[in-house]
């Protein structure tokens, strides 16, 4: 029996000797997940993180602000070329249309929150990837210049809808936390400086997702950045901040770059992969092209909560007569007597084959046609007028309108602005916020928001600081160092 | 000797005495000691003997007996006299205290017998485990064996035998060397019922930690299908809420209170020594509503307790204070709850059948408006917006618009939520054993179903076993115990009391004449009657849980009074979920566009437990030292995962993963928890008068940063049986008892979730993967210093009983402050993440009063009636929080205020003027669109108090018992609607918001009726507001249960050993002043807990 209680204790003993030891209560990563360190210092993970960023986009709501790609409804509800249907249920979107947000309603939270969510992994790409040992050099280059693009891509968009904002370039919380906002100028010097190092770095073929082999020529997945996406967004850049001769140049680089990029037929702009895409999003979810299209394209019971939105009688009035783009991108449905006018540039809403059924459109985030409308309108600035009306002339044509050069071919220079404009609303409307932004860049947003805001019911009236978005009342409590949105 | 042989005799008589004697009853202050033994004569019969010189005429005595045995009279009687007595025969012989030489002294003390003997219970079945000693200075002491014998070696030949055993009444007997069997008489006193704590167990009478114990007859009375619901009111400083009336219901556990303002506040679950979830993990059917899980259980629902069989357990102790916790160390904050299933007793094999069947419904109804007061709202909706005609398209107004019969009335609370469900349990069990070797195996089967319309049932089936084996030689112990639990939950994936309490009454018929769904298509094929509620029923939500519960006790007896246990358990919970989504939910215009999707969950928690524990039992001084030593080993494993398919060709394969085109993963899991520990008690109790308890515990856990895994706990808990104290027996005879004890120690929290300190990267969901490629994105902002949370508890109690324990006062004060919290810390999006999960300073403190006042009002042979009244006044509040505005929770917790205040608009009322609602705002100015910053009303939200009355009435062969319980509270009301004249497929409203302004000048309670969204704003300010929280308090009658033991005569005739018939009824009546639909669930459109009635037969064989 001795024996045994001897033998119990030592076997006590040793198990509470090991007890303590911290080798019982280490864990190792979840086989779930990866660790941050391990993500950018492999190929496959580094650039699965990176393509999270167009995962998440081509995934964002139309209905629901958040990720960018919502700009196309919900900017446009801002503006004035879409209604909101008030039965749709969506009190969100109700508040963007009305423009009536304020600091207090959450849901002046979503582009900010969501954009700055997507800069926190740019920025930790900017940090892990250029120590990263294992991998690929040329796989290092490209996200390196994916990362530069994207980061420039998020600002150009907060800059815009919020005016002056944070300028956040690490991942560093602590500094983030109590962060300034910058000026309008320091975030656009940002972006251009983000801009030209992407363009030195991207690829200028579309790369497969290996990061590192393109596609054959002509039959290309257009769906990741290349060093035609930062030229292009560069050209907008300069536009927007009025640096003329270098929008020129830049939209230049890409239009002369025509075994890669032509203006197609109005039926296949929106089409996967075609010659006017510069770049595109594939879609993700099954069965389903666009979420445009879902949104957009009313089905016969008329609008309702999946599809609140229609054209507006704005809009639809604002073509010219003998525009094709109104027959080829506007689909109209009669519910119960009511004619409702909708988007139709994405026309694949559900494809009645079934889940199986091939994807035939990607929502297209830059074209080319808007690279003539940029050039155009710098043009004008650098007194090229004859290569501004032939550059509009270009989108004339193809939208089946007479050119200027032909009806109008002394046009002065204000005048000739303004056609530009015009054909950009109807050239790009329901686009990534074009018309929102461009009303606001060109200082025309006040003469016609004060006519349009009241019309959209509730009895309010349009206020100058309305152009921008506020930012949340959290936001504000949670960095002591963040000041509102002037006028909010 | 002589002596010796003499006093032997006595106490041989005084056994056979106590056991054939006739009783004594007597009452006398200061009188002679000649008329006291003249009384006793009478009474008994016994004659008395002894020398007139010793006993002087005027001898004087006091004595206060009542049906005592003539020894306890005798001793009462000669208490203070140098006077002893004899007994022989019917004889008893009074003489003086002879003083023992000094030689007799010394020979005595060198005089040393071993002593053996049996110690046994009223029926004469050994009692193993009793411990029997030698009284006074450094006695010797054993534990009796699996037949209750004992051997003690070398014991005083004059010494005094103290035989004591959990739920006995203590006895103490001269030492001999052949005892025979010692009988102790079983206890009746509630301080004497067994209550398990953490590795041990204790009683009421000997604790010194707050502890409240729960037995099988009363879990046994409830028809309830999660046995914390049969602890409700019935535990005081335990509050349990019902998240809904389903089965399997999410049921929220609180122990004293929130410790927590982020992380797990729940108890530490233990059934039999194996830790058990206190929530289970997500992916359940979301209206079974939650456990009140936060953080990262926020999104859990349903409970874990679901899955235990309640006829399989013996008893719940609920553990509060931290003398009783803080031996579980990181996980007992929030408390613990103590599950010890049923075990095998010796004797005959016994068969037992418990079988019940009853109705359940749910007991409430709303006051809604009917078709004309419906009706008149929205066409006075319309008027007021300045709209003329109603919009035509299917969305539209359909109500008005001539789509829909508008002479239809339908009671949708009736015809959605107004069915009658069924209830079945059934168990049966079989147990026996003897001396060395004792079984117990059990089954169970329990089916209850749904009040909706369709087809839905919650299934268990259940088997539980024990067995339990001691060596020959009493060294080695083993015991098995084990239970399994298969549940099939089938339910839709929607609740439809929301539609039963707002679904237009003029809205169509569910289903068409030919049976198919009524979407009542318009003239040009349009659905109407999108929000059907029929549609939602043909989502079937499927969950199937198994649970193995096991444990494995080893103990060997390596000295005597040293023990070796190691604790071995085995705990895995797995389910797995299929929830449909066919096309025949959707409205047929939709159907092209949409298809068959299930997904398809599964959910596993694997854990293993080893505990090695060493006991060491010995008098010390004056007292007796009990010390435990142990340590923890446990790891848990969680894998699980999500998976969507679609594209089924048909309903019927819906449930086969493979008939899908399309299947993607939405989420997996797979995670480790690793725990270790080392414990430690002491336990030290001088002559049941002073007791100090000190417990510790070094804790290491995976959850935390590779700089903060251990740390230490411990608490230290002393108790003072004063009612033990001489001064107090002799002077305060109608006290019985009374005790003091107080506990002061620390606890800790570790309920943050797995991985928490490390900066990860988690797949992203997509059905098509972009690209091809699977694709990454950061988790959140990871910090590696986190650390525990830590509870400090401070407990002072008091217990008395008076007239022998018929009246028992129990009251507690406690206090404790949780520090170092963990919690979200917000932080501006500007960071990538809204949040950071941090250590924090601020502090939560919780206090309360407990009080339990039991009595036996009425006992006699017929008839017995006893109450228990138990109360809990509690109260959380925040202090020390610098930073409150940046913690996640700052919109919500107000420093210096309970944790439950919440920030409130102040209504006041409608505006005259503009129909709309209006307010205070910061400056005291009247405004109808208050801002943020107006919110300037505080509220407390919590129960001000709550607790239970129990009565148990015993009438012949019948018993009844009842339980009222009570919350006071307050609860937002059904008052003011929803948006009262909008429709969206839905829009009846309460009777409540008829009394509405109409026209300038109109003073009303309820703002004009509007059509559209333009008033949301207005709604929405009202429910910020302090006008809907209104007085949800209720007094409820919880549980009746009322038995007929059926006469023995009939019983023997039937073969049968027993035979009893009950009914019983649970939640049969609410007294409230609440407008809602239940003031439980504070809510109108979750289900309520049902009314169950249920008719059962109890057998044994």
């Amino acid at each position: 029996m001795k024996n045994i209680s001897v033998i119990g204790l030592n076997l006590l003993l040793v198990l509470l000797a090991v007890c303590s030891c911290k080798k019982l209560v280490e864990v190792d990563s979840p086989e779930t997940s990866i660790s941050s360190k391990t993500a950018f210092n492999n190929d496959a993970t580094a650039i699965g993180a990176i393509t999270s960023l167009y995962t998440n986009l081509t995934n964002g709501s139309l209905t629901d602000p958040g990720e960018l790609i919502g700009l196309s409804s919900i900017a446009s509800l801002s503006a004035d070329d879409l209604d909101y249907y008030p039965l749709a249920g969506n009190p969100s979107l109700g508040l963007y249309y009305q423009n009536a947000l304020t600091t207090a309603n959450p849901y002046g939270t979503g582009f900010w929150g969501r954009s700055y969510e997507r800069i926190y992994l740019v920025n930790m790409a900017l940090e892990e990837i250029p120590p990263a040992k294992d991998l690929n050099p040329k796989v290092k280059q490209q996200l390196l210049g994916e990362a530069s693009f994207m980061r420039a891509f998020y600002y150009f968009y907060l800059v815009n809808l919020y005016g002056d904002v944070p300028l956040v370039l690490t991942t560093d919380y602590n500094t983030n936390a109590l962060i300034n906002k910058s000026p309008k100028e320091n975030v656009y010097t940002q972006i251009i400086s983000d801009l030209t190092e992407a363009e030195n770095l991207l690829s200028d073929k579309y790369l497969k997702a290996d990061g590192l082999t393109s596609y054959p020529d002509g039959n290309e997945e257009r769906i990741r950045p290349t060093k035609w996406a930062a030229a292009a967004l560069m050209a907008r850049t300069y536009l927007y901040t009025g640096q003329w001769t270098d929008a020129d140049r830049a939209a230049t680089s890409i239009l002369s770059n025509t075994t890669q990029y032509q203006l197609t037929d109005l039926n296949q702009v929106f089409l996967k992969n075609n010659m006017e895409a510069i770049w595109q999003l594939q879609p993700v979810s099954f069965g389903y092209n666009t979420s445009d299209a879902r949104v957009f394209i009313i089905p016969d019971v008329g609008p309702g909560p999946d599809n609140p939105v229609f054209l507006s009688g704005n809009l639809w009035n604002f073509f010219e007569p003998g525009d094709h783009r109104k027959t080829s991108w506007l689909g109209s449905v009669i519910s119960n007597g009511i004619t409702y006018h909708y988007p139709f540039k994405y026309k694949v809403r559900y494809d009645p084959a079934g889940q199986s059924a091939p994807v035939t459109e990607y929502n297209t985030v830059m074209r080319l046609a808007e690279q003539y409308l940029i050039r155009a309108e710098a043009r004008v600035h650098l007194g090229n007028r004859l290569g501004a009306i032939s550059d509009l002339d270009k989108i004339r044509e193809r939208a089946g309108l007479k050119l200027i050069k032909d009806i109008n071919p002394n046009i002065g220079e204000q005048e000739l602005i303004a056609a530009i404009l015009k054909e950009k609303r109807a050239e790009l409307f329901t686009e990534w916020g074009h018309r929102w932004l461009d009303l606001k860049r060109t200082g025309k947003i006040d003469e016609v928001m004060t006519i349009i805001t009241p019309k959209k019911g509730g009895g309010l009236t349009w206020k100058s600081y309305q152009q921008y978005y506020p930012i949340s009342i959290n936001e504000l409590k949670f960095n002591p160092n963040l000041s509102p949105t002037p006028g909010y | 000797m002589r002596l010796t042989t003499v006093i032997l005799i006595a106490s041989l008589m005084q056994v056979s005495a106590a056991t054939f004697g006739q009783r004594v009853t007597l009452n006398k202050t200061n009188a002679s000691l000649f008329s006291v033994l003249k009384d006793i004569r009478k009474q008994t019969g016994y004659g008395f003997y002894y020398d007139p010189a010793t006993i002087s005429q005027n001898q004087k005595v006091s004595i206060s007996v009542a049906d005592a045995t003539v020894e306890e009279a005798l001793l009462s009687a000669l208490k203070g006299l140098n006077l002893v007595y004899e007994i022989d025969g019917k004889i008893v012989t009074i003489k003086a205290k002879e003083k023992p030489s000094f030689l007799e002294n010394v020979i005595a003390g060198f005089q040393e017998i071993d002593v053996s003997g049996r110690v046994v219970d009223a029926d004469g079945r050994g009692l193993p485990g009793a411990s029997v000693s030698v009284k006074g200075k450094g006695g010797k002491a054993v534990s009796t064996g699996a037949n209750g014998s004992f051997y003690l070696k070398g014991v005083d030949e004059d010494a005094v035998l103290v035989i004591s055993f959990i739920g006995y009444v203590s006895k103490e007997i001269k030492a001999a060397k052949g005892l025979g069997d010692i009988v102790l008489e079983q206890s009746l006193s509630k301080l004497d019922e067994v209550q398990v704590i953490a590795y041990g167990t204790t009683t009421q009478r000997l604790s010194t930690g707050n502890v409240t114990t729960i037995k099988a007859d009363v879990i046994e009375k409830q028809p309830v299908n999660n046995p914390l619901l049969a602890l409700q009111g019935r535990v005081p400083g335990l509050f349990i809420e019902q998240a809904t009336g389903f089965a399997g219901t999410g049921v929220k556990v609180r122990i004293q209170g929130q410790n927590s303002l982020n992380n797990g506040s729940d108890p530490l679950y233990v059934i039999d020594g194996v830790p058990y979830l206190s929530q289970l993990l997500p992916g359940g059917n979301a209206i079974l509503g939650s456990s009140g899980g936060t953080g990262l259980e926020a999104s859990s629902v349903g409970n874990p307790l679901s899955f235990i069989n309640p006829s399989d357990i013996e008893s719940i102790d609920v553990l509060k204070d931290a003398d009783a916790t803080a031996i579980y160390g990181s996980r007992a904050a929030g408390g613990a709850i103590l599950i010890t299933t049923k075990k095998g007793k010796t004797g005959d094999t016994r068969v037992n059948f418990n079988l019940q069947s009853g109705w359940a419904k749910v007991p409430n109804k709303l006051d809604l408006m009917n078709s004309q007061q419906y009706l008149e709202m929205r066409r006075e909706a319309f008027r007021n917006d300045g709209i003329i005609g109603f919009d035509q398209s299917s969305y539209g107004d359909n109500d008005l618009n001539g789509n829909w019969d508008n002479s239809r009335y339908t009671d949708w609370q009736k015809e959605l939520i107004g069915k009658t469900a069924g209830y079945q349990d059934m168990n049966a069990s079989v147990s026996g054993g003897n001396e060395r070797t004792s079984f117990l195996i059990g089954a169970g089967y329990h089916r209850e179903t749904n009040v909706f319309p369709g087809d839905f049932s919650d299934r268990k089936s259940s088997v539980h076993f024990n067995i339990q084996n001691t060596s020959v030689n009493q060294k080695f112990k083993i015991q098995f115990s084990g239970g399994y639990l298969y549940d099939k939950n089938q339910l839709p994936n929607k609740d439809l009391t929301r539609e039963a309490t707002t679904l237009a009454p003029v809205s169509p018929a569910l289903y068409k004449s030919d049976g198919s769904i009524n979407w009542q298509l318009d003239a040009t094929g349009g659905t109407t009657f999108g929000a059907n509620p029929i549609g939602y029923m043909y989502n079937l939500f499927t969950n199937t849980t198994d649970n193995l519960t096991s444990n494995l006790m080893l103990s060997y007896q390596l000295l005597s009074g040293l023990d070796l246990t190691s604790s071995f358990g085995y705990n895995a919970i797995n389910s797995s979920t299929i929830d449909k989504v066919p096309l025949l939910s959707f409205a047929p215009e939709a159907t092209p566009y949409m298809v068959r999707t299930t997904n398809f969950g599964k959910n596993g928690s694997n854990s293993w437990l080893i505990e090695p524990q060493l006991t060491y039992v010995s008098s010390v001084w004056k007292g007796r030292l009990e010390i435990l030593l142990g340590a923890t080993l446990q790891q848990n494993r969680v894998i699980g995962s999500q998976i969507a398919a679609a594209g089924f060709s048909n309903d019927l394969v819906m449930g086969d993963i493979l008939s899908a085109t399309n299947i993607y993963a939405g989420s997996s899991t797979n995670s480790i928890y690793k725990y270790n520990a080392l414990f430690g008690r002491i336990n030290y109790n001088i002559q049941d008068k002073y007791i100090l308890n000190f417990t510790g515990r070094r804790d290491g856990s995976s959850r935390f940063g590779p700089r903060s895994q251990f740390h230490n706990f411990a608490a230290l808990g002393a108790a003072w049986i004063f009612s033990n104290e001489g001064v107090i027996k002799d002077n305060l005879k109608f006290l019985s008892f009374g005790k003091l004890r107080g506990s002061y120690g620390t606890t800790g929290n570790d309920q943050i979730g797995e991985y928490q300190f490390l900066s990860l990267f988690d797949p992203t969901t997509q059905q098509i993967p972009y690209q091809g490629i699977p694709v990454y994105q950061p988790k959140r902002l990871s910090n590696p210093n986190l650390e525990w949370e830590e509870t400090r508890k401070l407990q002072l109690g008091l217990d008395l009983g008076f007239i022998k324990d018929r009246i028992l006062l129990n009251a507690n004060y406690y206090v404790s402050r949780s520090s170092n919290q963990l919690s979200g810390y917000s932080l501006p999006l500007t960071t990538g993440f809204g949040v950071i999960t941090k250590n924090q300073s601020y502090k939560l403190e919780n206090s309360g009063w407990e009080l339990t006042l039991s009595s036996t009002n009425i006992q006699s042979s017929n008839f017995n009636w006893k109450t228990s009244v138990n109360l809990t006044i509690p109260k959380t509040l925040l202090v020390d929080y610098p930073d409150i505005v940046k913690s996640s929770s700052a919109s919500t917790a107000i420093i210096g205020f309970p944790l439950s205040a919440a920030r409130l608009f102040h209504f006041l009322g409608v505006n005259p003027a503009t129909g709309l609602y209006e307010f205070t705002d910061k400056n005291g100015n009247p405004t109808t669109t208050p801002a943020y910053d107006d919110k300037t009303v505080i509220k407390d939200l919590a129960p001000k108090f709550y607790g239970g009355i129990q009565n148990a009435i015993n009438y012949r062969s019948f018993q009844l018992d009842f339980l009222f319980s009570f919350v006071e509270q307050i609860g937002p009301n059904n008052f003011y609607g929803y948006n009262p004249g909008n429709f969206v497929g839905y829009g009846n409203q309460p009777t409540s918001v008829i009394n509405r302004w109409q026209k300038p000048g109109d003073i009303v309670s309820i703002k004009k009726y509007t059509s559209g969204y333009d008033l949301y704003q207005s709604q929405g300010n009202i429910e910020g507001s302090d006008a809907v929280w209104s007085d949800a308090s209720y007094v409820r009658l919880k549980n009746v249960s009322f038995s007929w033991q059926l006469p023995t005569e009939w019983i023997r005739k039937a073969h049968l050993q027993s035979c009893n018939l009950f009914l019983q009824g649970q939640n049969l009546w609410t007294i409230t002043s609440y407008s809602g639909l239940d003031p439980e669930t504070k809510s109108s459109y979750t289900l309520p807990p049902l009314r169950i009635v249920t008719l059962g037969l109890k057998i044994g064989l």
